[in-house]
């Protein structure tokens, strides 16, 4: 009996492969429809998770708590003073100072991050050092006075050609020289592509800010699982301080990708929604040809259970292809061609997009969401119109 | 004079209780049998009868030919017997065992190995070849091998041992419609259910196939044959010929 079932299962496999072969160039475009629909949504995804988890990675280091002054709902430069207010919250390792701005290169048309850093004050500042390519993080104003540390994009859109001393405006457009000292590593360009890190003291003359002020505060806390509870008391102390834990920074920078990511959703979708129509279309409209086909099985003893089987195995094998087929050509274009379809609409905050090497990852929720959303959909609007034409009198179908 | 012979042998099985009996007539074996078989169609506004009130008992081995003109119900009455269409109201029973209570699984297996289906039209897949247009109703069988050499075979007795790879585009009307006849002995079906078999054959090739038919029926195989060609009927010797005129059938004298 078993055999039986084993020498049927396989006898209908051989009957949807054959009719596969038979309709070959219907089955080919169909395949290649569902591939591209498949590549598309797996490439997206592959992206978002690889954006996300490298976000993550970088992001651990950032400092536990960073306080900036509000006032109208709007951000201004914070005065040093204020650490000194916290100093009476147990569990504060360190408050250190920091300066982030961003400046408008009118002559290249581009937007540089500016970072203004005690680097020998962070508790773990020493660790930035692994975030360099080559060089070192500029120490205190008065052994590096000038020096910077620069993301990869800086270079190239300066074009410095060796050179490793440029100049940028301060407010009043007096000219401020700068020297680059290092170079952060292309891993971590999401975060340091457009970045240029200096000493606060540099950075304080660069934006003209006035001494004892700066643009953020970085709280350093003793034990990680008591940031919510200083964080907390920080607020109750300094009201008008905006407080930013790290994990709602990670979240932001989530929910960026998450947005992004939505937006190009919204978009892929409209493409799987026509693909879908199309199947259903297609399927649904069963060719008179194909219902006397269904009928004529019917008619030589061919249960509704087969022919819903061969539908079914014909409609698995074409999606399971398509699968294959899309998720490979997904994996190759974001790691052998950077995600170059949509690295537009994915990465970069301003005119200099990172250059960084992607890591997929896909996981089997993920895997099973795009088979959810394609494979399902296809299976039904192939299954169903069979199902419907297979269970009509076959007489109906024949007719003399 | 009819025996209702109880205990016989259930053949398929079904999740509810199901007639299943052999009727012997006068000591033969009836294989069909119509009881009060009513079909009607909605055209237009009113129902109109294709068969109405049919009772036929078949016995095995008989060779029925039914005449009739255009629309008087005859392809209806097939395929009322075959199980492709549901009756209104009456019932049949194939070999004992009435065709619409049983599932759709059991009616498919009845099909496949009892009867054997020849069309009004060529009723080829186009896109398979002869050989596989003709092992269709065997493609679960256990012995691919063997279904292929009686393919060969019965394909030889129609006259076409040398188009098995061909496809139906490659065959005039005549051969498909001997192609369709040769796949419906493929399975060794006890009925043979034809709708105008001979209508696209020559004069030859008809005198061929009807001799096949007779081969076949003096094997035991019962045939019941619908025709608008009154001479069929003359030249199968002992064929029991009835007259089908507005759905209603009836036996022809002589």
């Amino acid at each position: 009996m078993a055999r039986h079932n084993l020498e049927k299962q396989l006898s209908i496999l051989d009957f949807a492969l054959s009719s596969l072969w038979r309709h070959r160039m219907k089955s080919l475009s169909v395949l290649l429809v569902f591939a591209a629909v498949i590549f598309l949504l797996a490439s997206f995804q592959m992206v978002t998770q690889a954006l996300s988890d490298k976000a993550k990675q970088v992001l651990a280091h950032t400092p536990e708590i960073t306080l900036q002054k509000m006032s109208a709902g709007r951000q201004e430069s914070i005065p040093l003073a204020y650490g000194e207010q916290l100093a009476g919250i147990f569990g504060i390792r360190r408050v250190v100072p920091r300066i982030w701005g961003y400046y408008f290169d009118e002559v290249r048309l581009a937007n540089y991050t500016v970072m203004g850093l005690e680097v020998n004050e962070m508790p773990e500042g020493g660790r930035l050092g692994a975030t360099l390519a080559k060089g070192v993080m500029p120490g205190p104003a008065d052994e590096a006075q000038g020096r910077v540390v620069v993301g990869q994009s800086i270079k190239k859109t300066m074009d410095l050609a060796g050179r490793t001393t440029f100049s940028l405006f301060r407010p009043d457009l007096s000219l401020k020289p700068f020297e680059i000292s290092g170079e952060f590593s292309p891993d971590t360009d999401i975060l340091t592509n457009d970045l240029i890190v200096m000493n606060v003291a540099d950075a304080r003359d660069l934006f003209g800010i006035p001494a004892g002020l700066v643009t953020d505060l970085c709280v350093y806390v003793a034990n990680p699982k008591e940031i919510e509870t200083i964080a907390k008391k920080i607020s109750e102390a300094l009201p008008s301080v905006r407080v930013l834990t790290r994990s709602q920074i990670q979240k932001t920078y989530q929910v960026v990708f998450g947005w992004r990511s939505g937006f190009g959703s919204i978009c892929l979708l409209a493409a799987l929604a026509a693909f879908v129509i199309l199947a259903w279309d297609k399927a649904s409209g069963l060719s008179p040809e194909e219902r006397r086909e269904i009928a004529i099985l019917k008619v030589l003893g061919w249960e509704t259970s087969d022919i819903l089987a061969v539908r079914s195995r014909e409609s698995v094998i074409v999606s399971g292809l398509a699968c294959i087929v899309g998720m490979t050509a997904a994996y190759i274009h974001v790691v052998y061609f950077d995600a170059a379809l949509f690295r537009p609409v994915l990465m970069g905050w301003s005119v200099l997009r990172p250059d960084l090497h992607l890591l997929p990852r896909l996981a089997a929720g993920d895997i099973l969401l795009i088979l959810a959303f394609t494979v399902i959909p296809y299976l039904a609007a192939t299954v169903i119109p069979a199902w419907r034409s297979a269970t009509v009198p076959a007489d109906s179908a024949l007719g003399g | 004079m009819q025996q209702i012979v109880p205990g016989a042998v259930l053949l398929f099985s079904a999740p509810w209780p199901m007639t299943c009996y052999r009727i012997e007539t006068m000591g033969k074996y009836v294989i069909i049998e119509c009881k009060e078989l009513t079909k009607a169609y909605p055209v237009e506004a009113t129902m109109v009868h294709a068969v109405n009130t049919v009772n036929l008992p078949v016995n095995k081995g008989d060779f029925l030919v039914i005449l009739g003109h255009s629309g008087s119900g005859k392809t209806t009455l097939l395929s009322l017997i075959g199980g492709l269409t549901s009756p209104d109201s009456g019932q049949v029973f194939i070999d004992g065992v009435e065709n619409w209570r049983q599932s759709d699984q059991a009616l498919s297996t009845m099909r496949n190995s009892k009867i054997g289906f020849i069309f009004q039209f060529a009723s080829l897949i186009p896109t398979l070849s002869v050989m596989e247009n003709i092992l269709l109703p065997l493609s679960f069988c256990q012995n691919p091998a063997g279904s292929r050499v009686l393919a060969l075979d019965i394909l030889a007795q129609v006259g076409l041992a040398d188009k098995a790879n061909a496809f139906p585009s490659q065959l005039s009307g005549g051969q498909q419609r001997r192609v369709a006849i040769a796949r419906s002995f493929i399975n060794c079906p006890d009925i043979i259910l034809a709708d105008e078999p001979t209508g696209d054959l020559d004069e030859e090739t008809e005198k061929d196939i009807l001799a096949l038919f007779r081969r076949y029926n003096e094997q035991g195989t019962t045939f019941v044959v619908v025709t608008h060609n009154s001479d069929l009927a003359a030249t199968q010797k002992g064929a029991r010929v009835f007259s089908m005129r507005q759905a209603v059938l009836t036996p022809q004298a002589g």
